[in-house]
């Protein structure tokens, strides 16, 4: 990232911002304490640190999946369609078709009242095509997820979250199965869909070379403590 | 098994055989009963009597096949009219009640109402209600449509709700996330993800729906069990084997429709297409002739 552009992203106002937050499940022994840190656009922070240690929790608690034990998460994104989330299971509904997968990230971008038994307007499911196109999965659009390979259904999972546009992506081991080329793919469309939106990413990631090449902030979880490593 | 499993298996079988000589009581009434039923059998129930597949006498049949005037051809064809209206009926008004059963779906406070009147639906046997919409809409269809509706959305309620709680919790969560309303998280996540079940439980609860039509039609709730209860009271046993043959034949024909209607949401390796041994074999007999399942994995179509 530039200096202007951080600059910029300094003066921002943040999507998200932790308080002095607790991330666990137990009050009496919490995972990682004492989290105040701002998430503003243009970020693409990885969480590094070794299994178990709260990584996955730490952002499930910004997805508002899990409250914190202490302290809150203010959220400055819409609460219909400003996050998308990606978990380490992708999340995906096995028994519909790629594209059904897809447009369910543009559905929360229409209102709330919008029939779920009706189909997505024209105009919004381009964005949907527009995404399949992007990732390379045009061509499996009627195919039910679950024939897919574990790679193909990462690509899918990532395809509802770009068509969905949301401020902030939140994305737990997403590039996991991918070889080089679809990891190259991948995050290319993500970056230009969070460059487009003025978004913001969070991704979990156990390759720390990977994460430090894409990411232009990480914070690595050591001894319970949230530690802001790289800033740029 | 370790010491603590045995003395617990061991436990409940002796306390199973000490309940059951006590519920006998006297076993000297069993003096005799074979011989008295294998009587029966001979004189009475075999062999059945197949005039149940020829057209009646009254009204003159003017079908072209006189086949479709018989007993068994109308009743049976009544009473799957009835199992597939009631079916379907009971599985659409169960759907809504089962999302707001179940416990991923719903708040506590949706969901233990929604439950207590699935519970309520299914307490009473279908011949009891079958009694009641007989008092209201007196002998006929209509009130066996209404008897099995009731006992179904009970039941598939129930088999629905559970359905749902057992999916994958990672689909649920990324809608959450994402600010799906309950509604969309419900049709467009939980019910989908959960087709599979929700469309195997639909068949057993139609094939379920036919063997009760014999059950129903005892208080005169139409279909096949109308000509049972008549042949009942008329003494005419070996008619009444004949059409309880019938019904086990269209039950198992029910169960291959079944068997290819669910395979189409699954994937081909999904479903363990059981062999004709396994369905008349014990499982260890049955699996030692097959000893791999039909079907391979999902098919992964390579990167």
């Amino acid at each position: 990232m530039t200096a202007t552009a951080q600059t910029v992203n300094e003066m921002a106002e943040p999507l998200v911002h932790l308080h002095d937050v607790a991330v666990g499940y137990d009050p009496e022994h919490p995972l990682i304490v004492d989290v105040d840190v701002e998430i503003v656009a243009g970020d693409v922070i990885a969480v590094l640190g070794p299994s178990g240690i709260g990584k996955t929790t730490l952002l499930r608690t910004i997805a508002g999946l899990v409250r914190p034990l202490d302290g809150h998460v203010e959220l400055g994104v819409a609460p219909r369609g400003g996050v998308g989330y990606i978990p380490q299971r992708l999340g995906l509904v096995s028994n519909l078709s790629v594209q059904a997968n897809v447009e369910m990230g543009v559905r929360v971008g229409l209102s709330r009242w919008y029939p779920p038994f009706f189909a997505v307007p024209k105009a919004q499911q381009r964005y949907a095509e527009r995404a399949m196109e992007d990732l390379g999965i045009a061509h499996l659009a009627h195919h039910p997820v679950r024939i897919l390979s574990g790679g193909q259904q990462r690509r899918v999972a990532t395809a509802k979250t770009v068509a969905q546009r949301p401020k902030l992506v939140l994305a737990d081991e997403f590039l996991g199965e991918l070889d080089d080329d679809n990891v190259d793919i991948v995050m290319r469309t993500v970056r230009t869909a969070i460059e487009a939106q003025n978004s913001a990413m969070v991704m979990v990631e156990h390759h720390e070379a990977l994460a430090k090449q894409v990411a232009n902030r990480i914070w690595r979880i050591q001894d319970g403590r949230l530690v802001e490593e790289l800033s740029r | 098994m370790n010491r603590n499993t045995a003395v617990g298996v061991g436990g409940l079988a002796l306390l199973t055989v000490y309940l059951f000589f006590d519920l006998v009581g006297d076993w000297g009434r069993m003096a005799g009963g074979v011989d008295n039923l294998l009587v029966f059998i001979r004189e009475s129930l075999w062999p059945p009597n197949w005039s149940v597949l020829e057209a009646q006498s009254y009204p003159v049949c003017e079908a072209r096949f006189e086949f479709t005037c018989s007993v068994a051809w109308l009743g049976m064809v009544e009473t799957l009219k009835i199992a597939f209206v009631a079916t379907m009926l009971g599985f659409v008004l169960a759907l809504p009640i089962s999302v707001l059963a179940a416990g991923n779906l719903s708040p506590m406070v949706m969901a233990v109402p929604a439950r207590v009147v699935l519970a309520g639906m299914r307490s009473l046997p279908s011949i009891i209600w079958a009694v009641l919409f007989v008092i209201v809409f007196s002998i006929g269809t209509l009130a066996g449509i209404f008897a099995m509706t009731f006992y179904t959305v009970g039941y598939l309620g129930k088999l629905q709700f559970e359905s749902m709680e057992g999916i994958k919790n990672a689909p649920l969560e990324s809608a959450k996330a994402m600010g799906m309303t309950r509604l969309e998280t419900a049709w467009l996540v939980a019910i989908p993800e959960s087709a599979n079940q929700l469309l195997s439980h639909l068949l057993f609860m139609f094939e379920y729906n036919v063997r009760h039509g014999t059950v129903i039609g005892l208080v005169g709730a139409g279909g096949v069990g109308l000509y049972i209860n008549t042949y009942l009271k008329l003494g005419q046993y070996d008619k009444v084997v004949a059409l309880l043959i019938v019904v086990f034949l269209v039950v198992l024909v029910i169960d291959f429709i079944s068997m290819a209607l669910r395979s189409a949401v699954n994937e081909a390796g999904d479903v363990e297409r059981p062999s004709w041994s396994s369905i008349f074999l014990p499982a260890s007999i049955a699996s030692s002739q097959h000893p791999t399942p039909m079907g391979g994995r999902a098919k992964e179509e390579g990167e």
